[in-house]
């Protein structure tokens, strides 16, 4: 029973059984690839493992579509791993394709067969050129390529035949000894790469390919040649004869002057001429700065009430809220010859000292510049309110200035006359057109003045935003300390005080005489508070609001005898 | 004088017939981008004709020789195999690998817009099927019954690179002419 069925299964596996037997004992190769360039068909093989000496490998081949595969006995030599089958694939490029197989074989044994991964097509051909002529005619360099010429090729299946078209070439040349390459693509065999004004030795090679097809390409081999600088070109030969003819009407044209000049008389006697009287030996020197200029009030009257935008203004107000001297520190508009204000013309008698001594208050370092608002509040009601809607605002801003304000407790305290003003200026920026803003001024110092029951009674007028009302930029007021720190009358309050540190009541009549100030100069209006800045805005009980009293007034201390005494007061408050 | 001149308009009206006729392919296919369609193809190449085993069949056997099909006949017959292509072997091949799904389905994407130009070509009878015409694309569809489903339609799919090169080889002549 076992013997029937072993014979029954060698009868049905019989002759495959008997080759696999022998297949089975040596290993097929593991993998069988065509490298095809044009009309050069090469299969290849790898080996099996430990193949031995006699160990050879047959190669057969199948025309895609043919029922029988050809065996290639010319490729079965010892120890050949690759076989030429371009004779037996000669209409490769016009047909579908072959496939082909190889085998190992050692004497009786042989291996399976192991087949091409895919049908080996004309796809598969690797594109080349045969050749490069290249020439050098003056700056160009004259290229033609010769397609591959195999011998073996068969009539009317050259390469131009076969590829007909799109055939397209790909130029790349190199300046030695650089690795860049410039690569230039040309649709025909012939080809000229211009390289004007460069020489040297240059290396072209070039790679094929069709423009239709996926067929991969190699590239030639470099070829180098040397391009040799072209002296005498036609451009040089003009160029230099326009150059020597231009060199030889130049020296004709000297020729010709020293000929016409040699013409020319010398004077027999050489008379020595007087100096032109018209023409002065020792022009005066203008002496810009020796001149004293006395500024009347007629100068101040050409300053306008109204703020001024600048750059100086700049700091974090609109311009309205700054407190910065604009006569002092900006460009002045009434006539002062000379840049340095020490030297200038003063304003007035003692100007310049109150100038000199605004200056070391550290007013040029006030962090506020500009005019400072004036609230129209002052020109109607009682001054304390005035004390309340900056507080208000004061509280109400971020860190910016510096402002009087008042505490609980009576004291001040010290922000950022910046910001009042920022708030200020926020509420109603335009400009006043009905109110006097000198009046409006002194007025606020007049509230000052009073004590703090009069804080109470006008609280409401400030309320009422009067900023609002149609005011825009005031020159701004100090904001006094409220009960018991009246604002003094600017004249005597300021002329009491004789030492520093002494806190100085301000009086009606100061105030009065302060209004009046303002009144005949309005420019005390505009003066911006410059003390008001850190260092100027040093707070003492009673000290604080002179010094933003002062700070004006010093500017025109000169109008009066008696506010020459408020620029040293407010310098010693700046001390403090 | 006047019947020699009559005699030469049929000749030379047929000339331009035939000339118009010759063209009518490239009309169709000009903007058809064969080499997208190539890349496609070779992208999957050797996994599809890896797994053919019937090396001695051929299913697009009409195309080998150039003289089997007449120029006239070449809009109908390549009509007729873009039909083919749509109908029977995408529809009949079944693939596991995604890769190579994406790359078949966009062939017959590509395939399907040809139809559709081939289709405004006939409404314009510049794409007459003749009976040599139809008696190839006969012969295509028997070799494609030979084999098993599977089998011929993988065969078919690994022969695109076949068809692809005779519509680009018939485009390029129309379009040198």
């Amino acid at each position: 029973m076992l013997a029937r069925l072993l014979l029954s299964l060698a009868a049905l596996g019989g002759p495959r059984w008997s080759s696999g037997a022998h297949g089975t004992e040596l290993p097929s190769p593991p993998s069988v690839w065509f490298e095809a360039k044009f009309f050069q068909h090469i299969l290849h093989w790898s080996p099996i493992p430990n193949q031995s000496n006699s160990t050879y490998y047959e190669v057969a081949i199948l025309k895609y579509g043919k029922e029988d595969w050809q065996l290639l006995p010319n490729c079965s030599q010892r120890l050949v791993l690759s076989c030429d089958l371009t004779l037996f694939t000669l209409d490769l490029y016009r047909s579908f394709g072959y496939w082909a197989r190889v085998r190992a074989m050692e004497g009786s044994q042989h291996s399976n067969w192991t087949i091409t991964k895919t049908r080996f097509t004309m796809d598969e051909v690797t594109l080349t050129v045969g050749s490069v002529k290249l020439e050098v005619h003056k700056d160009f360099i004259l290229g033609t390529i010769q397609p591959p010429r195999p011998q073996i090729t068969p009539e009317g299946d050259a390469y131009e035949n076969i590829f007909e078209f799109f055939r397209q070439y790909k130029i790349a040349i190199r300046k030695v000894p650089e690795n860049m390459f410039t690569v230039y693509t040309v649709p025909h065999e012939n080809f000229n790469l211009s390289v004007p004004g460069k020489w040297g030795e240059f290396c072209v090679k070039v790679k094929p390919s069709v423009a239709s097809r996926t067929n991969k390409a190699e590239w030639s081999e470099e070829q180098c040649l040397r391009l040799s600088q072209q002296y005498l070109t036609v451009t040089n030969l003009s160029i230099f004869f326009t150059l020597f003819l231009l060199l030889c009407g130049g020296l004709v044209f000297l020729a010709l002057q020293n000929y016409v000049r040699s013409k020319g008389k010398l004077p027999a006697v050489l008379d020595f001429k007087k100096p032109d009287p018209f023409i002065p030996n020792n022009l005066p020197c203008p002496e810009i700065y020796n001149t004293i200029h006395i500024l009347g009030p007629e100068a101040f009257l050409k300053v306008s009430p109204e703020p001024r935008d600048s750059d100086l203004h700049g700091s974090t107000d609109s311009g309205f809220g700054s407190c910065k001297p604009s006569l002092q520190t900006e460009e002045p508009p009434f006539l002062l010859p000379g840049p340095e204000p020490q030297s200038q013309g003063t304003l007035g008698k003692g100007e310049s000292p109150e100038l000199q001594d605004s200056h070391s208050n550290g007013s040029s370092n006030s962090t506020d510049s500009g005019i400072c608002l004036q609230e129209p509040s002052l020109h109607r009601g009682p001054g304390l309110s005035w004390d309340q809607q900056v507080r208000s605002a004061s509280h109400s801003q971020d860190d910016s200035g510096i402002g009087l304000v008042q505490n609980s407790e009576g004291k001040l305290e010290h922000t950022q006359c910046q910001s009042a003003l920022g708030h200020i200026s926020i509420l109603e920026p335009k400009v006043p057109e009905a109110e006097d803003p000198a009046v409006m001024t002194f007025q606020g110092y007049l509230k000052q003045t009073r004590p703090t029951e009069e804080t109470a009674s006008s609280g409401g007028s400030l309320d009422e935003n009067p900023l609002t009302n149609d005011l825009g930029p005031k020159p701004w007021t100090c904001l006094q300390a409220e009960t018991g720190w009246p604002l003094p009358a600017l004249a005597k309050g300021y002329l009491k005080q004789d030492s520093p540190g002494l806190g100085v009541a301000p009086t009606r009549a100061a105030a009065g005489q302060w209004n009046q100030l303002t009144e005949e100069w309005p420019l005390l209006a505009l003066a911006s508070c410059e003390d008001l800045s850190l260092t100027s805005w040093r707070f003492t009980h009673g000290l604080g609001s002179l010094d933003c009293v002062v700070a004006p007034i010093g500017l025109l201390g000169s109008f009066d005898s008696d506010l020459v005494n408020l620029s040293h007061i407010s310098s010693l408050n700046s001390k403090e | 004088m006047k019947g020699w001149c009559v005699s030469l308009w049929p000749p030379i009206l047929m000339l331009i017939l035939c000339s118009v006729h010759t063209n009518s392919l490239k009309r169709c296919l000009i903007s058809v981008d064969m080499r997208f369609i190539e890349k496609s193809f070779q992208g999957i190449k050797r996994e599809l004709q890896a797994k053919d085993t019937f090396q001695n069949v051929t299913v697009l056997s009409i195309l080998e020789s150039p003289k089997n099909i007449k120029p006239a006949d070449v809009c109908c017959v390549t009509k007729h195999l873009l039909t083919f292509y749509r109908d029977r072997v995408f529809q009949d091949h079944q693939e596991s690998s995604p890769q190579i799904v994406r790359k078949i389905s966009s062939i017959a994407n590509s395939f399907l817009y040809m139809q559709k130009t081939l289709h405004q070509c006939q409404e314009q009878r510049w794409c007459h099927c003749s009976q040599e015409a139809t008696n190839a694309t006969r012969t295509v569809h028997d070799n494609y019954d030979q084999l098993d489903v599977h089998s011929a339609a993988l065969k078919s799919l690994g022969e695109l690179d076949i068809f692809l090169a005779w519509i680009d080889k018939n485009h390029q002549e129309t379009s040198a002419a």
